[in-house]
C-alpha cells in the first residue's frame, strides 16, 4: 500500500487556481483505505489497485477516442469522456450552461457549488481533488428539453479522474443520466460528482454501469437538497471488477426528499459495493431507499445503508430496504444498515432479505415451455427491475432491466 | 380408436416425494378426444398425479412408466413436456412478482413455436391473438398487465390458467380443479374455454370435486381415486352416484394394490 503511495506522480498545474486545489487535495489525502478503514472494510480497494493503475499519462487524446459506440434511443444533449477525458467540443443549449471543470473553478460562478465535501471522511474525493482537471459544470437553468446524458467509454489502462459539478436551479425538473463502458483493461476510475439540488427543483439521476472484467470504480455522489427540493438517483450496476457506488444525501431544508434506488447483477468474481449516507437535518424530510442486487458466481456484493436523523429533523420519514438472491453457493454479500436518529417524532425503517430463486416460479415457467435457463433470466430481470418500478421517463425505463 | 397412440399411457405408475409413495400402481390411458374426469377424496393424490406428469422437482416415479404421444415422459425435460403439448392448469397458480402476463405469455408462445419451428409472432399478432382469446374469457386490458397471478382472486386465476391453455392448444390438458373458487358464470365462461379447445383432436383430464363443471363438459368416462389410484370406472352417472353416496362406500369395496 506505501508503495501505491509512493508511485503516484502528483499533477502540478501552471494555473494557480488549479495549483491550490491539486495542493489541498493532495494534503487531505493520507491513503489508500484498506480492510481496516471502517467505511471500507468489506471493499478494500487498496487491494485491487496496481501502480500502473495510477498512471494518469496512459490518457489517450481526444481525436483517437472513438465515441459512437453508443447509440442512444432518444434525443439528449451528450457529453463524451474518454478515458477520462472530456470532449471539449459539446454543444449546449440555452436552458444549460455547461463548462469544463478546469474552466468552471476560475470563475466566480461555481463558488458556492464546489468543493463542499469533507474531504477527511472521503478519501477517494481527496484525491480526486488533487488531480482536478477534467469534468464537467452544468448549471440547469431552465426545465431541458431534453436529458443530459453523459457517455464514459474507458478503453485504456490507467487512471480516470472526474470530477463534476450538477447544479438544478430552482423549480427546475432535469433527468441527467451517466453510463459507463469499458473495455477489459486495469483501470482506475475516480469520479466524483457534486450535486445542488435547490429549491423546488427535481433532479432524476442515472447511471448505467456495465465496464470490463478488470475497471475499479470508484464513485461519490453528494448531493445537497434544498427547500422542497427532490434528488431522486436510480443505478444498475453490472460489470467491473471492484465498484463503490457511494451516495450521500444532506436534506438540508424542509420537504427536501431523495429517492435513491440500485440493483446490481454479479457474474464472475465481481465486487460490487452501494454504499449511501441520507442525512435528514430539517423537519419534513423523506427518503426512500430501494436496494435489489443478484450474485451468482464468486461474486461479492456489499450494501452499506445509513440514515442519519438530525434532532431537529421531526417529522421526517427515511426508508430503506436491500434485497438479494444469492445464485451459487460462492456468492457473498455483505450488508450493513445503520440508522441514526437523534429526533423522536419520525418514522424510519431498514430492511434486508437475502435467498434463492423461488422453485415452484421457476416450475410455473418451465410448464409453460420456458425452458430453465430462460426461465431464471425472466425472474432475475423481473428480480431487479422492482428498482426502476417508478421510473417515469420511459425512454430512460429501457434502459434497466424489465420483464 | 384402439389402433391409434394413445396421447397417455400410464402403467401400473408408483409414484411420489422422497419422504412417501403417492401414486400406487396407477394405470391410466387416454386418446385423442376423450374427456376423463378423476374424482376422489381429499390428499388421495389427484395433484400429485398432476405434478408427477408435469415433472414437477421432487417428485420421482420409483416403478412403471408413462408415455406421451408414445414418447417416455420421465425422459422429457418439464419444458419439453409443455412443447409437446402437456398442460396442467394448477390447483394453486403460482404468483410471480415483477413479470406482467403479457410478457409472460408472449415468452411462453414464442418457445413454443420456436420448439415447432415457427418464427416468433410480431407483436401486433402477438396482441391481437392474446386478446381475442382473454375477451372470450372476460379478461380485462387491465388483468393481462399485471404481474402473473399476484393478488388475482381465486376465480380470476383459473381463468387466467383457462387463457393460458386456450393460447397454448395442448394436446393433453390436465385440469386440476379448474372449476374450484369459479363463480356461477365464471363457471360457464371457463368451461365455454374449454369445450371450445376440446375439438376433437385433444384429450383432456379432468380433476375435480364437483360434478357441476361435467354438466358443461360431458366426460367419456369418470375415475373415482382413492388412496393414490383409480378404484372404479364409469360414465357420467358415477358422478352422481358419487354425489349421492360420498367417497366411504366405494374405498371400503376396493382392493389394496400398494407398490
Ligand atoms: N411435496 C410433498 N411432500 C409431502 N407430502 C406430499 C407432497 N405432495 C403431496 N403430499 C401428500 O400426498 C398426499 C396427496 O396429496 P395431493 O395433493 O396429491 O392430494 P389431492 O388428491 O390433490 O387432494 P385435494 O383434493 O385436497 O386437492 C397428501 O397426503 C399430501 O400431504
Ligand atoms: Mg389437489
Amino acid at each position: 500500500m506505501q508503495e501505491l503511495l509512493k508511485n503516484i506522480v502528483w499533477l502540478e498545474d501552471d494555473n494557480p487556481v488549479l495549483f491550490a486545489w491539486h495542493q489541498k487535495g493532495r494534503a487531505a489525502f493520507k491513503e489508500f483505505p484498506t480492510k481496516k478503514t471502517e467505511a471500507y472494510k468489506y471493499t478494500p480497494v487498496s487491494e485491487v489497485l496496481t501502480p500502473e493503475m495510477l498512471n494518469v499519462k496512459s490518457h489517450v487524446k481526444d481525436d483517437h477516442c472513438d465515441h459512437g459506440a453508443h447509440h442512444l434511443p432518444f434525443d439528449a444533449y451528450e457529453f463524451c469522456f474518454c478515458d477520462g477525458h472530456l470532449h471539449r467540443h459539446f454543444h449546449a443549449g440555452d436552458d444549460i450552461e455547461v463548462l469544463p471543470i478546469d474552466e468552471a473553478v476560475k470563475t466566480n460562478e461555481i463558488g458556492a457549488y464546489f468543493a463542499k465535501i469533507d474531504l477527511a471522511q472521503y478519501p477517494f474525493a481527496a484525491l480526486n481533488t488533487a488531480f482536478l482537471k477534467e469534468g464537467l459544470f452544468i448549471r440547469i437553468h431552465k426545465t431541458p428539453q431534453k436529458p443530459i446524458v453523459f457517455l464514459y467509454h474507458n478503453k485504456n489502462r490507467g487512471f480516470k479522474n472526474i470530477r463534476n459539478v450538477i447544479v438544478a436551479d430552482k423549480g427546475v425538473k432535469a433527468e441527467w443520466i451517466e453510463m459507463f463502458e469499458g473495455k477489459d483493461e486495469a483501470y482506475f476510475l475516480n469520479i466524483v460528482n457534486e450535486i445542488f439540488v435547490l429549491n423546488e427543483a427535481k433532479l432524476t439521476h442515472h447511471k448505467l454501469q456495465h465496464e470490463g472484467e478488470e475497471a475499479v470504480h470508484i464513485a461519490l455522489s453528494d448531493a445537497h437538497v434544498k427547500e422542497g427540493g427532490q434528488y431522486q438517483s436510480y443505478a444498475f450496476e453490472k460489470g467491473g471488477k471492484l465498484v463503490r457506488n457511494e451516495t450521500h444525501v444532506m436534506l438540508n431544508q424542509e420537504n427536501a426528499s431523495a429517492r435513491v434506488n440500485a440493483a446490481y447483477h454479479l457474474l464472475r468474481k465481481c465486487h460490487i459495493d452501494t454504499t449511501t449516507n441520507i442525512e435528514h437535518l430539517s423537519e419534513n424530510t423523506r427518503s426512500d431507499q430501494l436496494v435489489r442486487g443478484v450474485i451468482d458466481d464468486k461474486g461479492h456484493g456489499v450494501f452499506q445503508g445509513k440514515i442519519h436523523i438530525a434532532p431537529d429533523a421531526q417529522k421526517t420519514e427515511g426508508y430503506q430496504i436491500h434485497k438479494a438472491l444469492l445464485l451459487s453457493d460462492e456468492a457473498k454479500v455483505d450488508v450493513k444498515p445503520e440508522l441514526e436518529i437523534f429526533a423522536d417524532d419520525v418514522k424510519c425503517s431498514h430492511g434486508a432479505t437475502s435467498g434463492d430463486l423461488n422453485q415452484d416460479e421457476i416450475f410455473y415457467l418451465e410448464s409453460r415451455g420456458i425452458d430453465e435457463t430462460s426461465a431464471r433470466q425472466v425472474l432475475v430481470n423481473a428480480f431487479l427491475q422492482a428498482a426502476f418500478d417508478d421510473v417515469e421517463n420511459p425512454d430512460i425505463k429501457k434502459l434497466y432491466p424489465s420483464d | 380408436m384402439t389402433n391409434k397412440t394413445p396421447v397417455l399411457e400410464i402403467k401400473n405408475l408408483c409414484a411420489g416425494v422422497a419422504s412417501q409413495e403417492i401414486i400406487q400402481n396407477l394405470s391410466l390411458t387416454i386418446y385423442e378426444g376423450q374427456v376423463h374426469a378423476i374424482m376422489g377424496p381429499n390428499g388421495a393424490g389427484k395433484s400429485t398425479l398432476s405434478h408427477v406428469l408435469t415433472g414437477k422437482p421432487g417428485y420421482e416415479i420409483s416403478k412403471g412408466e408413462v408415455l406421451f404421444k408414445g414418447q417416455d415422459l420421465a425422459k422429457l425435460k418439464i419444458e419439453d413436456r409443455a412443447n409437446e403439448g402437456l398442460f396442467l392448469i394448477m390447483q394453486y397458480p403460482v404468483e410471480i412478482a415483477g413479470v406482467s402476463f403479457m410478457t409472460f405469455l408472449k415468452h411462453a408462445i414464442n418457445k413454443k413455436r420456436a420448439y415447432q419451428g415457427l418464427a416468433p409472432l410480431s407483436a401486433p399478432a402477438f396482441i391481437k391473438l392474446v386478446h381475442e382469446e382473454a375477451d372470450k374469457l372476460n379478461i380485462s386490458d387491465d388483468m393481462l398487465k399485471r404481474a402473473v397471478n399476484v393478488g388475482f382472486s381465486g376465480g380470476e386465476k383459473k381463468r387466467m390458467e383457462t387463457l393460458q391453455m386456450a393460447l397454448l392448444k395442448p394436446s393433453l390438458a390436465i385440469l386440476d380443479e379448474a372449476d374450484s373458487g369459479l363463480d356461477i358464470d365464471a363457471l360457464k365462461v371457463v368451461s365455454k374455454g374449454i369445450n371450445d379447445l376440446n375439438d376433437g383432436k385433444r384429450a383432456l383430464l379432468i380433476i375435480t370435486h364437483h360434478q357441476d363443471l361435467l354438466d358443461y363438459i360431458e366426460p367419456d368416462f369418470v375415475h373415482v381415486f382413492a388412496n393414490g389410484h383409480i378404484i372404479k370406472t364409469g360414465d357420467k352417472t358415477l358422478a352422481y352416484e358419487l354425489e349421492a353416496k360420498g367417497y366411504t362406500d366405494f374405498i371400503k369395496e376396493a382392493s389394496c394394490k400398494s407398490c
